[in-house]
């Protein structure tokens, strides 16, 4: 009976055979050192999103997300100075809900949470437990960071104190000292984006040119100085790194999701009342979609129609365009527009600032991070295992509730980004991070 | 902010009814399965009414069939990138086949038969939360020809045969549907429905002489249409009216099927046997949806799969102890149709490698019972699906037992 011998060995090799063997490349580090990992940047690094700061939003940063994939070649605890409750720090965060316009039709949109601040008490100093290895300061620009006594003074400005909560020293700190506290041995540094936001969110009602206020686009020169001292004091020690540049914000959805075009007009009789009204200016409308009517100092009778790449902000209050006659029987305030000059003003700036950052990027041998043309790719949509990411409010998936900040996705797809320049810099192989892992816009 | 607008992002790509180049099932004879699935050329039993129904004339009688086997293929997928890893639920399924058929009586040259089998199959099951879930969560596609044969010997060399084909089916396929609840759960598209369709199977043997047989067998395509399946949707209230329940139609064009194949007798105790299959598989070049109630979010679908025809070759031994006994063994290679950018986990394939033995046991003159096995392997695939940006490295290992058994009247 030697064959049934021999076949119950076959069978048996068989059977040990039937699991598939294929298994992932390992992760290795390359000749970077992950050991001690410090992320500098300010409410996008923070993990800011939906308008607030919360904890799930912290543990879900991009740099928390990039510590838990340098922790398989190496890397060490990640601490953030994490708030204790999910309403949204100081001020509650948006969630999607319905509410009820002026004109009694109730939609879905971005309302306040409902629930209590549960985060009372967050702006006690909670330096003891650092140092922190996320440094990211919602709000904070580049040209910050290296005043001394930044987190006192932010606070003393009418800021919300994010600085003041985890700085060992806050009358006295800079906050390049805060960043360089740990001696890191790699860092990332996400930083600029608020030296043109400040003036971008506000319709551009700062200084353009170059102004020191957190309404104004930072001045070049200052913000080519400080980035380089920043970055000089992180490479110090030998700390290897990455920087990422600054997306062009006039393509996130705070600016792009209420058209100029919007002012829909459905009868005859608006479209008469409105072109009598407006006869003496010459500007004509007709039944379907118009372009607003916006304030423009320099235009004939102080106001016009909004053109085709000038954008309204979406903070403006909906309910005026609905019942109060913004955009047609009354322009809309300037401080919701950002108009072709000021278009251009952003834009001159990003483009300046992000020259300053492949510099020094180059000069210190870090690897470089072009978010600007990554977000850029969402337009036409980012596909991402079965799906689609777009820059459209609340649908596209990438951008929370605030417009401005991501979704815990959109932060998970830009962490890709960081680990593949960090990979084909470093000749490491860090794995990236699972994007449908994490949530994206959530629907009532 | 109107309302419509807000799921545009999140429309419904189906992009992904499973029916795979891996859902040809080889299994519809005990012998045939054991010798790497070869068989047009040797009538070995009422399973040529698959196999060749030319060879129906052959059989020493009526005969009475059945097998079933257990099917529960392992697949593993490593995501490029993250790493990370994945594999289906284990869950069997069990195609079979039953024949009925013979010479009409003893030295007629007219035999007759029926066949109920399952030729095409497919069962994945990827859990609902693994990174694909958005392209496929699960897919269970099942089908059952049914095949009245005739058969005719036109002189002791040749003998043909012709058989028509019904086939009917189901398809269940889940997917993840990218709109998360309050809670974070994604929302979940499940689509049902039965299929039906038609074809043939033609063949014909060739006696050369005592010890050499050959045969060729056509089976035509078989377009299976599904006509108003269920398309039921489970997402968070605000979107539940982008999606409505509704129907569906598509239809999956099963390939056709040229086999050509010989068997020679080497001695009393040893029959060797190959065959060389063209599968039609270029007919499958895309898989379309149409949704009879559309919404922004919910359009039809026309998904691309662009298969390619392919030869496979299989080839098996048969030594026959005595008239109690005999055992089998045989292999076969399988090419892929699949492209390597349109590998979508509802149908994951790479070329497949096959072993197969078994026994048969004549415990008295007419009846036999038959046990057999097949084992298949691929080496790790790196594929991608690119209407989903999905790609990683599949491997599948499938084991399958069967048993069988046939009396001859």
């Amino acid at each position: 009976m030697k064959y049934s011998y021999l076949s119950i060995i076959l069978a048996g090799a068989i059977f040990a055979s039937c699991k598939p063997t294929i298994e992932a490349p390992v992760p290795d580090k390359g000749n970077a050192d992950f050991t001690t990992y410090v992320a500098v940047g300010n409410s996008l690094t923070a993990g800011y999103a939906d308008g607030s700061l919360y904890r799930s939003g912290q543990e879900n940063s991009y740099p928390a997300m990039l510590a838990a994939q340098f922790k398989m070649v190496g890397g060490g605890d990640f601490k953030q100075p994490l708030l204790p409750g999910e309403a949204g720090w100081p001020g509650l965060r948006r969630v999607l809900g319905y509410s009820k316009g002026c004109d009694g039709v109730t939609g879905l949109g971005p309302i306040l949470y409902n629930a209590q601040i549960d985060t009372a008490g967050s702006i006690i100093n909670i330096a003891s437990q650092g140092p922190f290895n996320n440094v990211g300061v919602p709000g904070i620009r580049c040209i910050d960071y290296t005043t001394a006594g930044y987190a006192y003074g932010a606070l003393v400005l009418g800021g919300v104190g994010y600085a003041y909560r985890f700085y060992p020293s806050p009358l006295t700190d800079r906050p390049i000292d805060v960043a360089t506290k740990l001696n890191p041995t790699f860092f990332s540094m996400w930083l600029g984006s608020n030296d043109v936001l400040g003036y971008a969110t506000n319709g551009g009602e700062g200084n353009g040119a170059g102004g020191t206020l957190p309404t104004d686009i930072s001045p070049l020169s200052a913000f080519q100085s400080v980035y380089q001292s920043v970055v000089g004091a992180m490479v110090s020690k030998g700390a290897k790194g990455v920087l990422i540049n600054i997306p062009d914000v006039t393509a996130i959805p705070f600016f792009t999701t209420v058209p100029a075009k919007g002012l829909a007009l459905t009868s005859d009789a608006q479209v008469a009342a409105l072109n009598t009204a407006y006869a003496p200016l010459g500007i004509n409308f007709t039944l379907g979609a118009n372009y607003f009517i916006i304030q423009d100092a320099a235009a004939p009778g102080g106001l016009r129609q909004i053109k085709s790449g000038e954008y309204i902000l979406l903070t403006i209050p909906q309910d005026s365009i609905k019942c109060k006659g913004w955009g047609s029987s009354k322009p809309i305030p300037r401080k919701y527009v950002l108009d072709a000059t000021e278009v251009a003003n952003v834009q001159t700036a990003t483009a300046a600032f992000n020259a300053v950052i492949k510099t020094a990027a180059d000069a210190n041998g870090l690897a470089y991070v072009d978010a600007n043309t990554y977000l850029r790719t969402l337009q036409t949509g980012i596909k991402y295992n079965g799906v689609t990411y777009s820059p459209t409010f609340v649908s596209g998936g990438a951008f929370s509730l605030d417009g401005v900040h991501l979704t815990p996705r959109g932060y998970a797809l830009i962490a890709n980004q960081i680990i593949s320049a960090i990979n084909s810099k470093y000749a490491a192989r860090i794995s990236s991070v699972d994007v449908n892992k994490y949530d994206g816009v959530l629907f009532p | 902010m109107k309302k419509v607008s807000l799921f545009t992002g999140a429309a419904l790509s189906l992009s992904s009814l499973a029916f795979a180049g891996s859902f040809q099932l080889n299994l519809q004879g005990m012998r045939q399965t054991a010798m790497g699935g070869s068989g047009v050329a040797w009538p070995w039993d009422a399973s040529t009414i698959f196999y060749n129904p030319g060879g129906l004339t052959r059989l020493e009688g009526i005969q009475a069939y059945a097998n079933i086997y257990a099917v529960s293929p392992k697949i593993k997928f490593v995501e490029n990138g993250t790493g990370t890893t994945a594999e289906t639920i284990n869950k069997t399924s069990t195609p079979f086949a039953l024949y009925v058929g013979g010479p009409i009586k003893a030295e007629s040259k007219w035999g007759i038969g029926l066949g109920i089998y399952t030729p095409f199959g497919s069962s994945a099951n990827w859990g609902d939360n693994w990174t694909g879930r958005y392209v496929s969560q699960s897919i269970a596609l099942q089908s059952v020809f049914v095949q009245p044969t005739l058969s005719y010997k036109i002189s002791e060399a040749i003998s043909v045969g012709a058989g028509f084909v019904y086939g009917f089916g189901s398809v269940e396929i889940t997917k993840a549907i990218p709109v998360q609840d309050a809670n974070g759960k994604d929302g979940q598209a499940t689509l049902e429905g039965n299929a039906n369709g038609v074809g043939f199977n033609v063949g014909v043997q060739i006696k050369a002489n005592e010890n050499m047989q050959l045969g060729i067998s056509y089976r035509s395509g078989v377009n299976m249409k599904v006509n108003k399946g269920n398309a039921k949707f489970d997402v968070a209230a605000a979107a539940a009216s982008n999606f409505p329940d509704t129907r569906f139609d598509t239809e999956l064009p099963l390939p056709s099927i040229l086999t050509i194949g010989a068997g020679f007798k080497v001695n009393e105790h040893l029959t060797i046997q190959g065959d060389v299959v063209l599968a039609g598989w270029e007919v499958y070049d895309s898989l379309k949806f149409d949704f009879e109630a559309n919404t922004p979010a919910l359009q039809d679908t026309r998904e691309p799969r662009i298969y390619q025809n392919t030869f496979a070759l299989r080839v098996g031994g048969h030594y026959k102890f005595n008239e109690h006994f005999a055992a089998m063994i045989g292999g076969a290679f399988d090419p892929t149709p699949s492209k390597k950018n349109y590998l979508s986990p509802d149908a994951v394939d790479a070329n497949r490698y096959s072993l197969s033995g078994g026994i048969t046991v004549n415990p008295i003159e007419r009846l036999s019972i038959m046990a057999v096995f097949n084992y298949t392997t691929t080496a790790g695939r790196a594929v991608s699906y690119e209407p989903a940006n999905l790609a990683g490295t599949y491997q599948i290992k499938s084991f399958v037992p069967a048993f069988g058994i046939a009396y001859t009247f």
